[in-house]
Parts: C-alpha cells; sequence; structure tokens
C-alpha cells in the first residue's frame, strides 16, 4: 500500500531523513519510534506534502502512484490521513464547515457526489459520539479554545468522517489523559484496524501501542529505520532507552 | 469645480488618498448602464434608482423618501454633492421598511447629496450599492434625535472608476447608528467620515475593503465623543492582493467632559501577496480621565499551517485560502442586522473570493 524506498529529504538545507526505506500493506499497523531530533514528524510531513519538506533522494509510492508528485489535498483524495501533532486552530471556520468541506472535496476529486448537509451531520455527530465528545462542539471554530486533549480528539473524529484507506498518526498519544488515551486507542482500532486499512502510527512512548497493538515496530535514529521488530521492540525501548536499543 | 481642486496628499488626512485615480475615473469614458435590478435585494420597502446621481422615477419608489435641495458642508469632495438630494426624514416613533437605494454610473463624474434625519425614537434601515463606471461622490448628512436608531450598510462594486462617500453624522442622547461598508468591486473608493456622539450614544462604523489588481481604497473616519457615557466601535478589515493599496485610517476623539466613554478600535489587514500593501493608522486622542479604549492593529499574511492543515484534510489550495479569507473579514459583515442584507453582503465578498483566489 505504502512504499517508501531510500527517501532522503531536507528543511532549509539541512538533512534530516538520510536513506529511509518502509513498506506498508493493507491490514497493518506499524509504530515508528525513535528520540526526539530523529526525524519522526518530518516524515509525516513529508508524506502529507507540507511545504518547505524538500525531498533530495528516494521515492515514496502509495497504491502504486507516485505519492510526492501529488497536492496535499491529493494524497488525502487518495485516501492518505495525516492525524497532527499539533492540530492547527482557524478561527472563523467551524468544525463543521471545515470537515463537510474536506470530506466533500475528497468525494469531488473521486467522482462521488458531494453529502448534503443533513447527510453530514448525521455522519459527524455520530463520529463525536463515538470519541466522546460534545456535538455542540462540532459548531465551534476549528480547535480554537480545545484543550490539548479535545484536539487530538478531534483528529479522531475528523478520520472517522473521512474514513482514510491510510492513516499517519503523528504523537497522537501526546497530551493526553489515560481515559482520553483509551477512547483515541478505541477509535484508532474502530476507524483504521481493517483488513483493506493500514496504519503508520509515530510516537515516542509505548503507552499508546497499549491500545494500539502494532504488528511492527521501528526503531527511526538519525533519519533512517535502524531497527524492526514485533510489538515487543516497543517495551525492550521503554525498558532499556533509544540509545541502547538503536545503536 | 474641476478635478484640479482636489485636496493634496501632503495634508495628513488625505495621505493615502488616491487623488489621481479620482480624476481618471471623472474622465471615464460613457458605458452603457448596467441593469440594476440584480442590486436590490428581496425587501419590502422604498426602492431608489439614480443614474448618474440622477432619480430614475420610474423604476424608484419613494415611499417615504423625498427629493429636495441640501445644502452640502466645507468638506473638499462632500461640498461638490450640493444640490437636489435624496432625503429620509421620519418623525417621532415613527419606523420604515428598508430603503434600498442603487446607484448606477455610466462614465465621467456625478454627484448627489442625501439627508437622513430620524426623530426621537424612529428607526430606519438603508441599504446603499454602487455599480457601472466613472467618479461617483456622495455626501450624506445623518442626524439622530433621542433614542433614534439607523443601521446603514453600503456596499461599492463599480467595475471602474472611483466612489468616494462622506458621511457627516450627530447621534443624539441614546440614540445608536451602525453603518457597515463592504468594498468588493474593481473601484477605488474613499469613505471619509465624521460621527460626533452625543450622551450615552452608540456609533459602530467598519467594514471591509477587499482590493486586487492596481486597486486602491481607503476610509478615513473619526468618531468624536462629545458627551459622556458613549460607545463606539469601528471595525475594519482590508483584504489586499496583487499591488493593491488598501488604507485604513480611523481616529477617536474624547472631549474633556465626555467621561465613561468606552471607544474600540480594531483594524486588521491581509495582504494575499507581499506585492500588495496595508496601510493602518489608528488615531486616539483622549481629553478626558475616566474612560476606556481599546484599539488594535495589525498586519498579515494567511497562516501557512492552517492552509497545509486543511490541504491535508482534501481541500485544494485556492479554497482554503478563499475559507482563511472570508473568516478574517466574516466579523466585519456579520454586524448587519437585517439577515437579507448580511447575506447579499457576504455574498459579495465571496465573488471576490472566487475571482481573487
Amino acid at each position: 500500500m505504502l512504499k517508501i524506498d531510500n527517501l532522503h529529504a531536507e528543511i532549509d538545507g539541512k538533512a534530516i531523513l538520510k536513506g529511509l526505506s518502509l513498506e506498508v500493506n493493507p491490514g497493518e499497523i506499524h509504530a515508528i519510534m525513535g528520540p526526539n531530533g530523529a526525524g519522526k514528524s518530518t516524515l509525516g510531513y513529508v508524506l502529507g506534502g507540507r511545504p518547505g519538506y524538500e525531498v533530495t533522494a528516494g521515492s515514496v509510492t502509495f497504491d502504486g502512484q507516485d505519492l510526492l508528485e501529488m497536492a496535499a489535498n491529493e494524497r488525502a483524495a487518495a485516501g492518505l490521513f495525516l492525524g497532527f501533532q499539533y492540530p492547527v486552530e482557524i478561527p472563523g471556520v467551524s468544525n463543521v464547515q471545515f470537515l463537510r468541506e474536506a470530506l466533500n472535496a475528497q468525494r469531488a476529486t473521486r467522482d462521488e457526489k458531494p453529502l448534503s448537509g443533513g447527510e453530514f451531520l448525521k455522519l459527524a455527530r455520530a463520529q463525536a459520539a463515538a470519541l466522546e465528545m460534545d456535538a455542540e462542539m462540532l459548531k465551534r471554530p476549528v480547535n480554537v479554545g480545545f484543550s490539548g486533549g479535545e484536539k487530538k480528539r478531534n483528529e479522531m473524529v475528523q478520520m472517522g468522517v473521512i474514513d482514510p484507506k491510510f492513516a499517519i498518526l503523528d504523537e497522537t498519544d501526546s497530551g493526553l489523559d489515560i481515559d482520553a488515551l483509551r477512547i483515541v486507542g478505541d477509535g484508532i482500532n474502530r476507524i483504521m484496524r481493517k483488513p483493506d486499512k493500514a496504519v503508520l502510527l509515530i510516537t515516542h512512548y509505548q503507552r499508546l501501542l497499549d491500545y494500539v497493538k502494532p504488528d511492527f515496530v521501528h526503531v527511526l535514529a538519525d533519519g533512517r529505520i535502524t531497527r524492526t521488530g514485533g510489538a515487543e521492540l516497543a517495551h525492550e525501548l521503554e525498558r532499556e532507552g533509544y540509545t541502547q536499543v538503536a545503536a | 469645480m474641476s478635478v484640479l481642486d482636489l485636496p493634496s496628499n501632503r495634508a495628513e488626512a488625505w495621505r493615502w488618498a488616491d487623488l489621481g485615480g479620482l480624476a481618471a475615473a471623472a474622465a471615464l469614458e460613457p458605458v452603457a448602464r448596467a441593469d440594476a435590478a440584480p442590486y436590490f435585494l428581496d425587501l419590502p420597502g422604498a426602492r431608489l434608482l439614480f443614474v448618474d446621481g440622477v432619480l430614475d422615477e420610474g423604476a424608484s419608489d419613494l415611499g417615504s423618501v423625498t427629493l429636495a435641495q441640501l445644502a452640502a458642508g466645507d468638506h473638499p469632495l462632500g461640498r461638490r454633492a450640493g444640490g437636489l438630494g435624496w432625503l429620509l426624514r421620519l418623525d417621532g416613533q415613527a419606523v420604515t421598511d428598508p430603503v434600498q437605494v442603487v446607484h448606477v454610473a455610466t462614465g465621467r463624474e456625478n454627484h448627489l447629496a442625501a439627508e437622513i434625519v430620524l426623530g426621537e425614537d424612529a428607526a430606519a434601515q438603508v441599504v446603499e450599492t454602487y455599480v457601472g463606471a466613472g467618479w461617483s461622490n456622495r455626501a450624506t448628512r445623518v442626524e439622530l434625535a433621542r433614542s433614534a436608531r439607523l443601521m446603514r450598510a453600503v456596499r461599492f462594486l463599480q467595475g471602474a472608476g472611483f466612489v468616494s462617500v462622506r458621511d457627516e453624522a450627530a447621534v443624539g442622547q441614546g440614540a445608536s447608528l451602525v453603518t457597515t461598508f463592504l468594498g468588493a468591486g474593481h473601484a477605488g473608493s474613499r469613505i471619509d467620515g465624521q460621527i460626533v456622539v452625543g450622551e450615552g450614544g452608540y456609533a459602530e462604523v467598519g467594514g471591509a475593503l477587499l482590493t486586487a489588481g492596481e486597486q486602491k481604497q481607503e476610509c478615513a473616519v473619526r468618531v468624536r465623543h462629545a458627551e459622556p457615557n458613549g460607545q463606539s466601535h469601528q471595525l475594519w478589515r482590508a483584504v489586499a492582493a496583487d499591488r493593491s493599496v488598501a488604507s485604513l485610517a480611523a481616529a477617536v476623539e474624547v472631549a474633556r467632559h465626555a467621561q465613561k466613554t468606552d471607544g474600540e478600535q480594531s483594524l486588521r489587514g491581509l495582504l494575499l501577496q507581499r506585492t500588495a500593501t496595508v496601510n493602518l493608522k489608528p488615531e486616539l486622542e483622549i481629553f478626558a480621565d475616566d474612560v476606556k479604549c481599546a484599539h488594535g492593529a495589525t498586519v498579515g499574511e494567511l497562516d501557512a499551517r492552517a492552509l497545509f492543515y486543511m490541504q491535508s484534510r482534501g481541500i485544494p489550495k485556492p479554497r482554503a485560502q478563499a475559507m482563511l479569507t472570508r473568516a478574517f473579514v466574516a466579523d466585519s459583515i456579520e454586524r448587519i442586522g437585517n439577515e437579507a442584507v448580511r447575506e447579499a453582503f457576504a455574498a459579495d465578498a465571496d465573488a471576490w473570493l472566487e475571482a481573487v483566489l
């Protein structure tokens, strides 16, 4: 589904990813762990198509298509979802307006009919309820005045409404208390744990992995993957630290 | 009087005025008369159609409006508009349906005066729309008696030329004046205003100037609190694209005995390209000691993080830019009380964004 081959990327002339290769197949959940500054978030942004991140070598294909050639919104329409470590506040644009616009733009790119206001609201309310988010919050401006945990929950509501094929979730566990962690973890499993979908979880700690069991754990250090293992690798990292395991 | 008798940019109040643009507009060759029908909103009440400053009686329904000889003040532009103009005069307690005025310009220059005089507790709404091409120059005098209420909404949709308006308003004791402007056409503009707020009076003046191409639009508005306990809000938004220039100058003046005045100014500019210019000049002149006056002035660009966030959810970049820009101007238009008018103005702003982004 996603194939990254020898990816090199830099920001402002500084090399961050230095030959990263990774293959994710349908039905798989991969966790990428690593110390701060290893390039975890950069990987998410490069895959999402954020301006300013320059790919200098390597390739990325998504369902056989050249992902790096696509604009950020085209990647979304192709089924890619990027969950942000720091979801952005957008004053003056309500969650409902934002999400409906996003969903219908994606549907238009795929030659599907737009959802009506009523259909959309029903869908959004159901996703909010599943993530124990008050439906009233949907009327508020995107992420404005939301707590850290509410913002992450809102990311999951968006993921539920958009229903992507592939989700890259960047530090989705940061800023969550233990109850919110369970709710968000359940959300990821419910929305994404399916034979035709896949997830790349980018995380610093293994605690989210107690709720979302990964099939593969990769250690990212200094811009490339230095080790790959099963779920047990996360525990090893937690016990022994990155410097021991990644080396 | 010729266009050569214009003020000079050396005078502070005219610093950003596009006087050359004004003279060029006055020289515009005649153009075909635009159809005014689409600009009248589906509202009850009087409808006035002025073509080059002259009432088209067949196409108008004056309602409680009359035509009268009106004196103009001594303002350098406004004084040109003296003569036969339209007058809305309401006695105490009277309430009228919205008065709609559409000004169609067909090239060259045209001038027109207006007066809105509301008696005690009277209430009125006025909606004005400018379309066509040429130099349209207006002088409007507003006089609100005790507890009178006027809501005005004015939109500039001329395709070419220049619109200049000079407003002089006296807001009586406990009276309320809310004026909202929208510049969403392709013509240059200057909004020149002087509002004097009486005891316990309320004045809101603001709006959005959307400029593109080589266009120049500006406001130069002064609110003077002459008596205690008054409130005023000046909320202006400017969006500038290409090589256009939008300038916002808003002043609040609080007289020595005008204690407990509450004045607020918010001037914000958004540059869609770095070749565009937004000038802001908030001015406070406070001579009383027990007042609350807040002011803010900022110019910026669209938030790149928000743009990427929206794109990452599937929204194409031009649409994301339009949504963020629309959100930026939203609060300046949302102050329009009448829903149909508010929606029409919002649609004009959307059409502008659609064309520019």
